[in-house]
């Protein structure tokens, strides 16, 4: 309809011939690499064009060749429910298993209080609460799930340089699709973008969705542990868990006599446990879990002889040796690290031809190990809500194909926020009519088998 | 003026079915309101034009018939899976899949291929229903009709955003009344097409059996005519008529003539007394309803009182 010169015309297309992909993920963590694989799995979405974008090098992660003895301190604790997921994307079965530890049970208490709420599957039935499981063995498995479907463009140790919108060259009219570009100048154009890439998203920010929330002003330290020898034996295994007034210390099993430990607490603490030498740091993690939360805070300050302190106190309190976790004996060289903890939450997780999962939709406290699960569900979610659409025909990166994604995942997410939030605020506070209200909670869900079996549905993620 | 009172129905009204469905129906019924291109009134077309602009507005007054249009592809499927156009053959496209699942494919990169369906959908307004069509694997090309200019600017723009819409001849708009076709239609599209669509078009023509007579000279042998529309019962006419129109008002008087609205034992009636159409069982119905927080639905007997879905399929030879 408009005049042109053809030859100018000619030129134009050439110039701007679009890259055209039906989904750019940006991020290859576990949210985005699930994602990309889930794709490619699914028989309805395998002839989509993906490419996945990872600022990182991933040949780390995808010829990962761990120690024995040794592991990472970056691990998550895994439901059931999304295992099954990762199992049928295929990726589970590249995840190397004899490094993954289930739990069956949990014990969870006040530490001020001491009022205790013990969870038990029903040791027959070897229901498993949640995998631990390293991230980068997650991410081996991930990565070699890819290598086997192929298909998946990969281009990673690239960064995003810029996201702007296509153009329209006459024929096409590309000005709704979000353009990639990336190191090197090479750019992509995706019909729908998904942000996977972290808290910082810079696909959030160029969708312009809004991320509100607040920081706790506390440090989540994490260590491998080992355990003193045989202190963790038989199959069944326990994940530990108490709530002190600058936040909850977590104990949480690893194959063998290992452990990984988190502990949320302030700032200031943090980094005077990271200055630790092993064997106060050890001495510290047993504090934590046996003595009164006076004592743990006198012997933090302490700048010598810690691990003596401890003994002491040890000797003259009482606890209960068959309810707490095995003794730490050393902390893996290297491996004390901290991180801020932070609540967040995106205002929506879709736009015209946008979705964001994982931590660029939501930041979650590490209380209840939902992190990653959240960011595992947001893809189950997104994956269905994408071979819907196919189905029907729809565009996949319109708002109407992608609303089901967050009108399942939103709430879902918002609650799940909620409550570990108000966990922490609730366990934050040293009042006696509150800490006599929430234990006698405690206690009295301890007592009811049937509550108790729903909460720990919730948090397995049952399916 | 009346094109914003449409626009605000969906967020004033109760949702009953045939009122959600009125202003689905308003703007489509424009080009067939008469059986001859030169008797279109100019006045109804720009009203229409001013709701064109929201067409693809996921939140605007459209939205009930993008939330409809999965129910639609179901429907088309169901007479899909009573009889093709073509019998299988070793050569057509995904033969095995074609029992079990004719249309729902997948997204993506694909070519026009040899056994794919040809859809004719008259009426087709922004290109809801033509481009989900064009968009499945089991496609091979879509042409959609519609005698308003300004709304197939739209629809025309719209499809320009899809790079696997430009690519291969897949979709393309006529501007014309169903009427003047015929002289539009390339190549092997004269023989027939294997599914001619009509959504909410039928209630709003004033001479239907002509109108089926012109739709029906586009359907190939074993092929079908795909259409939905609204039962002639109270309720319908309380709702659509009595309530909306009379009562509040908003939705401009005179848009539906309930007098017009088509049963579907009437329908079936005009197909049995049709030669060479809908035996074997190549007649099918399906009442559907809007229920809120569910979306659109099938519903057992719906066609008695409100939306439903006919389709009849033109005998082999």
């Amino acid at each position: 309809m408009r005049p042109r010169v053809s030859h100018a015309r000619r030129s134009y297309a050439t110039a701007t011939k679009a890259d055209l992909y039906d989904v750019v993920v940006v991020g290859g963590g576990p949210a985005g690499l699930s994602l990309a694989s889930s794709l490619r799995s699914s028989s309805v979405t395998n002839g989509l064009r993906v490419a996945l974008v990872e600022g990182f090098d991933l040949a780390p992660g995808r010829n990962w060749k761990p120690e024995p003895q040794t592991f990472s301190n970056r691990v998550s604790s895994l439901t059931p429910g999304s295992v099954g997921f990762l199992t049928d994307i295929g990726a589970w079965k590249h995840v190397d298993r004899d490094r993954v530890q289930a739990y069956h049970g949990m014990q969870v208490w006040d530490g001020i209080s001491g009022s205790r709420i013990q969870f038990n599957w029903n040791p027959s039935a070897s229901e498993t609460i949640a995998y631990m499981t390293e991230n980068t063995n997650l991410v081996h498995g991930l990565l070699s799930r890819l290598s086997e479907l192929g298909g998946v463009e990969v281009i990673d140790k690239t960064r995003v340089e810029n996201i702007s919108f296509g153009e329209d060259n006459g024929e096409l009219d590309l000005r709704t699709w979000p353009t990639v570009e990336i190191t090197g100048g090479r750019k992509l154009t995706a019909r729908l973008l998904v942000g996977a890439d972290g808290a910082n998203s810079p696909v959030r920010t160029f969708a312009g969705i809004e991320s509100r929330g607040w920081d706790y002003d506390r440090h989540g330290v994490v260590a491998t542990v080992k355990l003193a020898e045989g202190s963790s034996l038989g199959i069944e295994k326990t994940a530990y868990q108490r709530f002190l007034p600058s936040g909850p210390v977590a104990l949480l099993p690893l194959p063998g006599d290992f452990a990984t430990l988190v502990w949320s607490t302030t700032p200031q603490n943090a980094a005077k446990l990271k200055t630790l030498a092993p064997t106060d740091m050890a001495a510290m993690v047993n504090a934590a879990f046996r003595l009164s939360h006076v004592d743990i805070d006198f012997i933090k300050d302490l700048d010598s002889g810690i691990a003596g302190e401890v003994q002491w106190r040890e000797s003259v309190t009482q606890f209960d040796y068959t309810r707490v976790p095995g003794r730490v004996v050393g902390v893996q060289d290297k491996s004390v690290a901290s991180f801020p903890l932070k609540l967040r939450h995106a205002d929506t997780y879709i736009g015209e031809r946008v979705a964001l999962i994982g931590d660029a939709a939501h930041t979650v406290h590490p209380l209840a190990g939902q992190g990653l699960n959240q960011g595992i569900g947001d893809v189950q979610s997104l994956i269905k809500t994408v071979e819907t659409a196919v189905q029907n025909g729809q565009d996949i990166g319109s708002v109407l194909s992608l609303e089901p994604y967050y009108s399942e995942q939103y709430f879902k997410n918002h609650l799940m926020l909620g409550v570990v939030d108000k966990l922490h605020k609730l366990y934050g506070t040293t009042s006696a009519p509150i800490v006599a209200l929430r234990s006698f909670g405690l206690s009295a869900v301890d007592a009811m088998t049937g509550l108790k079996s729903l909460i720990m549905k919730q948090a397995s993620g049952g399916r | 003026m009346s094109s914003r009172l449409l626009r605000r129905l969906p967020q004033t009204l109760p949702l009953s079915t045939p009122l959600r469905r009125a202003p689905l129906a308003f703007p489509l019924s424009r080009q067939h309101s008469t059986g001859s291109g030169t008797s279109v009134d100019p006045t109804e077309i720009s009203h229409f034009d001013g709701l064109a602009s929201t067409w693809w507005d996921p939140h605007g007054s459209s939205r009930l018939l993008h939330l409809m249009n999965p129910l639609r592809l179901h429907f088309i499927q169901t007479c899909l899976l009573r009889g093709t156009p073509v019998p299988p053959t070793p050569s057509a496209r995904g033969t095995e899949s074609v029992g079990a699942d004719p249309i729902a494919a997948v997204q993506g990169h694909r070519e026009s291929e040899e056994g794919g369906l040809r859809y004719l959908d008259i009426g087709c307004g922004g290109g809801i229903l033509a481009e989900a069509l064009a968009r499945l694997k089991s496609t091979r090309s879509v042409v959609g009709v519609d005698a308003s200019s300004g709304v197939l600017e739209v629809a025309e723009a719209h499809r320009r955003m899809d790079p696997g819409l430009v690519k291969g001849g897949r979709l393309r708009y006529e501007n014309c009344v169903v009427e003047e076709l015929g002289g539009r239609l390339k190549g092997e599209e004269r023989g027939g097409f294997d599914v001619v669509t009509m959504m909410e078009v039928i209630e709003h023509v004033p001479h239907p059996h002509a109108f089926l007579y012109t739709a029906m000279s586009h359907v190939r042998p074993g092929g079908w005519l795909c259409l939905s529309t609204i039962s002639r019962s109270w309720i319908s006419y309380l709702t659509t008529v009595f309530v909306a129109e009379d009562v509040l008002g908003i939705v401009p008087r005179g848009t539906h003539d309930w007098n017009k609205y088509l049963n579907a034992e009437e329908l079936e009636g005009f197909f049995h007394a049709q030669k060479n159409w809908g035996s074997g069982g190549g007649m099918v119905t399906m009442g559907c309803m809007y229920l809120p927080g569910l979306g659109w639905k099938e519903v057992k007997g719906g066609e008695k009182v409100g939306n439903y879905f006919f389709g009849v399929r033109r005998d082999l030879e």
